[in-house]
């Protein structure tokens, strides 16, 4: 998914399409850019005269880094396009961001959706001698447009007529330099106008320009708009104007890409069951008892090295179980001690474990062992990011964006991507971990569909601290449980090895510190988990057991949050979703800022 | 000026179709392969609308993570009804998303796009209050019936006891701003709005427009209902929906069409010694092994696994639906995430179906098992069962009538 925009009539055009971006990010993230289009100047005033100019600026990377291209650059004009990026195949490189100019660099192009009959188009243009320079379906649409002008055409017939060619689906915003007119059309995409008295706007939805108006007209398919000094003009594709109605929206803009949801978290959060299919999808072969992750799967690592931060670390502490239960030595390390303090590395496989791609003190990890001569391999969910481009392999976990600072989805993507690659390179059988990975996102619509873990939310709103204990696959699940309350609740919450505890943090516990033990199956980890639970009840603490009900842990619970049973290594992604609705509930009882916690960052790119 | 903003109304459990709807509204619920909401979607753009909003409220994260911001470019606004309070109350909740003339549709039947125009156009040419289509069923003292008198609706009422009325309200319904004051303005009964009741008023003494359609008009009341609404949806190919749409997610199956009556979305594994039988649909991620013998008239929701040799023939079965080796499936409904043991047995309808006090006899009905069911294996299910949610059954045991959710069920 992408996002476009584009306006006239504003002084500030370059500033109103920045910001309009940064409203579209929830449709992407992973590249940007703007053109602007200058008037030009026939002379009649006694000067020289001028064609005008089209000044065009993108790049790889987020709206911030478009901002940083922009830094001190004079790009100005009275129109403009701008576009927000989201790849899923193919790099996002700055030659494959929009816009794409023709060969003259006088036509720019926005584009969200897919030309499906690009490749007849872009050998028939090529063969016409037209140049072009990215991997992208929508080049072909500038370079139309350019043969359009070639002969003779005006802007607006230029512009049918390369709309007339394309197939596919498409909201689209062309300029031309020295024009003070964007024009646009949609097919199976979604596109609106936005109406201000002097200013016009257009973009794939209202937040883009939400800020400076709240009068919309909203295109249907096939429709065409020119946006220019006199304002706008809606027609058919045969030229005659449709009488469009102008609405209000009086509704909060922010509540646009949250789809109904309070915060984008809690919309992230019930999102785990897609993204876990998108994650899974063809890698899993239940009835094969297979898993297919490519070329990854000839990896056969003597030892790993995990290296990640935040959230990411605890995936990484998972991993490196997985891999040594498999009989291979791993490590999970802190990226921002292992880079400065780099262990003897041998033969291992050092494994970056990054979201953004871009975290600074990962990156920085996987070049100090880069260096070093090791093979470096980066699970991330950005395609194209810096850490997919400089490791020698990668895996994507496929999440989709994720807009909330809290990582939620991601983590539980990290987790099943991580299972794939122990699976695929260093375990042999796992039958019923295969079939389970394939139950996982079933498993957590189940625990989605059950509102107990806002009640108890609500019982402990105001406790003075949280403690999560967890053995095996759920210590990590433990930490993980409690970073996300500290970070969304600002409340003291700490994780431990279930078996930590009494050698010191039981020190910590009273009845005023809520326990959430994370207890499942009934082995000796169970067993011996139970035990520890025991130790807290004792001091009065109340528990809270996330279970699956096969041990007797719920004897010695005050609440119980219920997990469907499964494999115990899936058991920990669910557990951790019970403990995302813990803390997101906390936190929304406490009216905390959610989506954007206080001193945090969602992908922290300095060291 | 034609109208172009759609209010769906998505807000209602649809309390007949317990217990499938333990976890979804009725919207959500497959018709063959995608949830009947998407299908009042299709209708509805495919009619020129372009701008829905949607009235949600029972189980409301559902429609909202399925659907997104938007659906095949067309922005969807969430308003949230708290309390399911009547048809005109749902409806009452839209109104500061709405500004000018509106089209109401309800989100839990399917409806022909042909029926959407003809109540829109028919709204814009007439000088009417509202206009609704109208159509004739044989159960009409079913619905809510409607007389005509000319091309007016001269009487509405919500089942008749007589038998005299042929024509019923289709629940496709154009308005103008004004229609919320007209809501507002009527008594509540029982504390409920309905819309029809509103409409009632509005016929004493305003024009309203009764348009007659004759497109597709299909409404499951009871569960049993979806197996008709599946081979209806197959019957007519409408079982692809719309590409990835939403930040790189797919959404709806994107099913191809392999042979005809054959749809198979590309990420779905069925293995050369398994047989398709047209019509049917296999949804993303699914998985056949060999020996497996699927159709006709059955739709496998997405990352559904049919296991070796079994046969599975008139069925919906829902997402994450595990059936085991050497299972037969007849007639059979199946919810989300249901695990069939190996060798069970569903051997088919008709049969008698309790539900509440009512008995509804000789039904085509194997089995209507709700979401994570779980049957062990060499279970099997007399004609007519219905299982409740997350109800368990033993090795071996024979399932007869009706089981509670949560159930165990011992051999």
């Amino acid at each position: 998914m992408c996002g476009i925009i584009g306006c006239v009539g504003r002084e500030d055009t370059l500033d109103t399409l920045v910001h309009g971006l940064s409203k579209l990010e929830y449709r992407g993230y992973d590249s940007a850019g703007v053109a602007l289009s200058e008037a030009g100047d026939d002379g009649a005033d006694g000067s020289d005269g001028s064609e005008g100019g089209l000044d065009v600026v993108k790049c790889a990377g987020k709206i911030d880094d478009l901002r940083a291209a922009l830094e001190g650059r004079e790009t100005s004009g009275p129109v403009g396009v701008g576009h927000t990026r989201w790849s899923t195949h193919g790099p996002p490189t700055d030659a494959n961001a929009h816009p794409h100019v023709d060969c003259t660099g006088r036509v720019a192009v926005v584009h969200n959706g897919i030309i499906e009959n690009y490749q007849a188009l872009r050998d028939e243009l090529s063969t016409a001698g037209h140049d072009f320079r990215s991997d992208t379906d929508t080049e072909v649409i500038p370079h139309l447009v350019e043969a359009g002008l070639h002969e003779g055409l005006d802007m607006e017939d230029a512009v049918r007529g390369a709309i007339a060619r394309l197939e596919g689906s498409y909201a689209i915003a062309v300029v031309v330099a020295g024009e003070e007119t964007v024009f646009a059309a949609r097919n199976d995409s979604p596109l609106v106008l936005g109406v201000d008295d002097g200013a016009t706007y257009l973009a794939s939805d209202v937040p883009a320009f939400r800020d400076f108006t709240d009068r919309v007209v909203y295109l249907a398919d096939g429709e065409f708009a020119r946006l220019d000094d006199a304002g706008w003009t809606v027609t058919d594709v045969t030229g005659e104007v449709v009488d469009k109605d102008v609405e209000t929206v009086d509704w909060d803009p922010e509540e646009t890409g949250k789809s109904g949801y309070d915060h984008f978290m809690l919309k992230e959060i019930h999102e785990q069951p897609r993204a876990l299919r998108q994650c899974l999808r063809g890698r899993v072969d239940e009835l094969g008892g297979a898993i297919d992750i490519g070329d990854l799967g000839d990896l056969s690592p003597t030892g790993v090295q995990f290296v990640a931060a935040g959230t990411s670390y605890h995936a990484a502490l998972y991993a490196a179980r997985l891999f040594r239960e498999a009989g291979v030595p791993a490590q999970a390390f802190l990226a921002s001690e292992y880079a400065t303090g780099v262990p003897p590395i041998g033969d291992a496989l050092v494994v970056g474990v990054t979201q953004s791609g871009e975290t600074a003190d990962t990156l920085s990890a996987m070049r100090e062992a880069s260096r070093r001569g090791a093979r470096t391999l980066a699970v991330t969910n950005t395609v194209g990011s810096t850490a997919a481009r400089e490791a020698d392999h990668t895996l994507y976990i496929r999440a989709g964006p994720e807009i909330g600072v809290a990582a939620t989805k991601t983590f539980a993507s990290q987790l099943a991507a991580l299972n794939l690659l122990s699976l695929a390179t260093a375990e042999s059988g796992g039958r019923d971990v295969v079939a389970a990975l394939r139950d996982l996102p079933g498993d957590v619509q189940t625990l989605l569909d059950d509102p107990r873990a806002e009640a108890v939310a609500a019982e402990f709103v105001d406790a003075g601290a949280y403690f999560f204990i967890g053995r095996g696959y759920h210590y990590p699940v433990a930490l993980e449980g409690a970073l996300k309350m500290k970070e969304i609740t600002y409340k003291h919450a700490e994780g431990f090895a279930a078996g930590e505890l009494k050698h010191g943090p039981l020190a910590l516990v009273t009845e005023d510190t809520p326990v959430f033990a994370v207890v499942t199956g009934d082995d000796e980890l169970a067993t011996k988990t139970v035990g520890n639970v025991k130790e807290v009840e004792a001091r009065d603490a109340p528990v809270v057991a996330v279970t699956d009900g096969q041990s007797d842990v719920e004897r010695y619970a005050d609440h119980v949050l219920e997990l469907p049973e499964t494999h115990r290594r899936a058991a920990s992604v669910l557990a951790n979703v019970q403990l995302q609705l813990v803390s997101y509930h906390v936190a929304n009882e406490l009216g905390r800022s959610i989506d954007k916690p206080r001193n945090l960052a969602k992908s922290v790119t300095v060291e | 000026m034609s109208v172009r903003t759609a209010v769906v109304l998505a807000a209602g459990e649809g309390t007949r179709l317990r217990p499938l709807t333990r976890n979804r509204p009725k919207p959500m619920l497959p018709a063959a392969n995608r949830p009947i909401l998407e299908h009042v979607c299709d209708a509805l753009i495919d009619a020129g609308v372009d701008r829905l909003v949607f009235v949600v409220g029972y189980r409301r994260e559902r429609v909202q993570e399925h659907f997104g911001p938007s659906y095949r470019g067309v922005p969807i606004e969430y308003v949230v009804q708290d309390k399911q309070l009547g048809s005109g109350h749902a409806l009452l909740q839209a109104r500061e998303a709405v500004s000018g003339p509106l089209l109401v549709v309800n989100g839990d039947r399917l409806i022909a796009a042909e029926s959407v125009a003809a109540v829109r156009d028919a709204f814009a040419e007439d000088d009417a209050r509202a206009a609704l289509a109208v159509i004739e069923r044989a159960d009409a003292s079913q619905y809510g019936a409607v007389r005509l008198r000319g091309r007016d609706i001269e009487e509405i009422v919500e089942k008749p006891d007589s038998d005299a009325f042929r024509l019923i309200n289709a629940g496709i319904y154009a308005f103008d701003a004004s229609v919320f004051e007209a809501i507002e303005a009527t008594p509540r009964e029982d504390g409920e709005l309905a819309l029809t009741d509103t409409i009632a008023r509005l016929v004493d003494g305003e024009r309203v427009r009764g348009v007659r359609t004759g497109g597709l008009w299909v409404d499951a009341t009871y569960p049993w209902d979806l197996l008709e609404v599946a081979s209806e949806v197959l019957a007519r190919g409408r079982v692809s929906g719309p590409d990835r749409a939403d930040g790189g997610l797919e959404r709806a199956g994107s099913v191809q069409e392999r042979a005809d009556g054959v749809w198979v979305d590309p990420s779905a594994r069925v293995a050369e010694a398994a047989t398709l039988r047209s019509p049917v649909v296999v949804g993303p991620d699914c998985e056949l092994a060999a020996g497996a013998v699927v159709g006709p008239d059955v739709a496998l929701g997405r990352n559904v696994t049919v296991g070796a040799n079994a046969t599975v023939e008139r069925a919906v079965l829902d997402a994450d639906t595990r059936v085991g080796a050497g299972s037969t499936l007849l007639d059979a409904v199946t919810g989300q995430s249901v695990r069939l043991g190996a060798v069970t047995a569903i051997p088919g309808g008709p049969g008698d179906v309790r539900v509440g006090r009512e008995v509804h006899e000789d039904q085509r009905l194997g089995a209507v098992l709700a979401d994570r069911v779980r049957a062990r294996g060499g279970v099997s299910f007399a004609p007519g069962t219905l299982v409740g949610p997350e109800a368990t059954v033993g090795t071996g045991a024979h399932v007869d009538g009706t089981v509670p959710g949560g159930a165990e069920v011992v051999r």
